[in-house]
């Protein structure tokens, strides 16, 4: 939950330096919606794959859990792809985050977010070795569960930037 | 149970993706359905709070653990202070943009 309040941070630092760009490129002039399409279906079919492996792992399930993760880890791994890649073209347009505020806070916002995502997969790495090497306590269930928790949030941080800063940086 | 939770995940899912696909829809043409952008903004964030809320039912499933009572409390308050944080700083650097007009 203390993450919510860094992004919001994040979020009211964007909106108030949206237009400050300094003679550089706009929202309007960089952001092509297909890439945030793109990684806004991966996330949910990741957020929807977690959750599905969330419940094999009530059941006790560790086969099918391994499976969902592993679905999960690969899509979360395919979003990082697409933002590095989508950064780096802003990058090489001469649009990195040192050309003005609004990119300053662009970059910081996504950026954090990326960076959350990188830390989740991580986190899931770490918990299918341990849904693999220890047996399924109550315990272990809700170290695993708190780990899905925090990618849900993810997903959920994810829908406002597609909507906040994509869709208003298209329209406005 | 299990049958249950499986059908709910799917649903959120789909709804999820519809909600996902019509925002993208308002944001690339907003002339195709005779609004102007201003209002298409009101429109996008409509659409992305309704999916937030059916995330939350859905997949972070909120009332599906019994916590105890007080999770609610920490969670209503969060969002108090993420809403208070955005919309005052918002408020405050338009009116701080107005007041320091020349």
């Amino acid at each position: 939950m203390t993450d919510l309040v860094i992004f919001a941070v994040l979020f009211a630092t964007y909106i108030v330096l949206r237009d400050s760009t300094f003679g550089g490129p706009s929202g309007k002039d960089l952001f092509d919606m297909s890439i945030p399409l793109a990684e806004t279906c991966i996330l949910l079919v990741s957020s929807f794959t977690c959750a599905i492996a969330m419940l094999f792992i009530h059941q006790k399930q560790k086969k099918s859990a391994t499976l969902w993760f592993i679905a999960t880890i690969l899509l979360g791994m395919a979003f990082l792809t697409l933002e590095i890649i989508e950064f780096a073209e802003f990058t090489a347009m001469g649009a990195g985050p040192s050309r003005s505020a609004f990119l300053s806070a662009f970059f910081t916002l996504v950026g954090t977010h990326g960076t959350h995502i990188f830390v989740g997969l991580l986190w899931m790495v770490v918990a299918l070795f341990r849904i693999w090497r220890r047996p399924l306590s109550s315990h272990s269930i809700s170290r695993i569960f708190r780990m899905a928790l925090f990618w849900h949030f993810l997903d959920f941080v994810w829908i406002f930037i597609f909507t906040v800063v994509y869709g208003m940086g298209n329209l406005l | 149970m299990f049958q249950n939770k499986i059908t709910i995940r799917i649903v959120g899912f789909v709804a999820s993706l519809l909600l996902t696909f019509a925002a993208y829809f308002v944001i690339i043409s907003p002339e195709f359905l005779n609004i102007q952008n201003k209002t298409a903004v009101y429109y996008i964030i409509t659409l992305a709070i309704i999916q937030s809320i059916v995330q939350l039912l859905c997949f972070i499933d909120i009332w599906g653990e019994k916590g105890p009572p007080w999770n609610l409390g920490v969670f209503v308050s969060t969002i108090s202070i993420i809403l208070i944080i955005i919309i005052f700083s918002i408020w405050i650097m338009n009116h701080l943009n107005y007041n320091m007009m020349p």
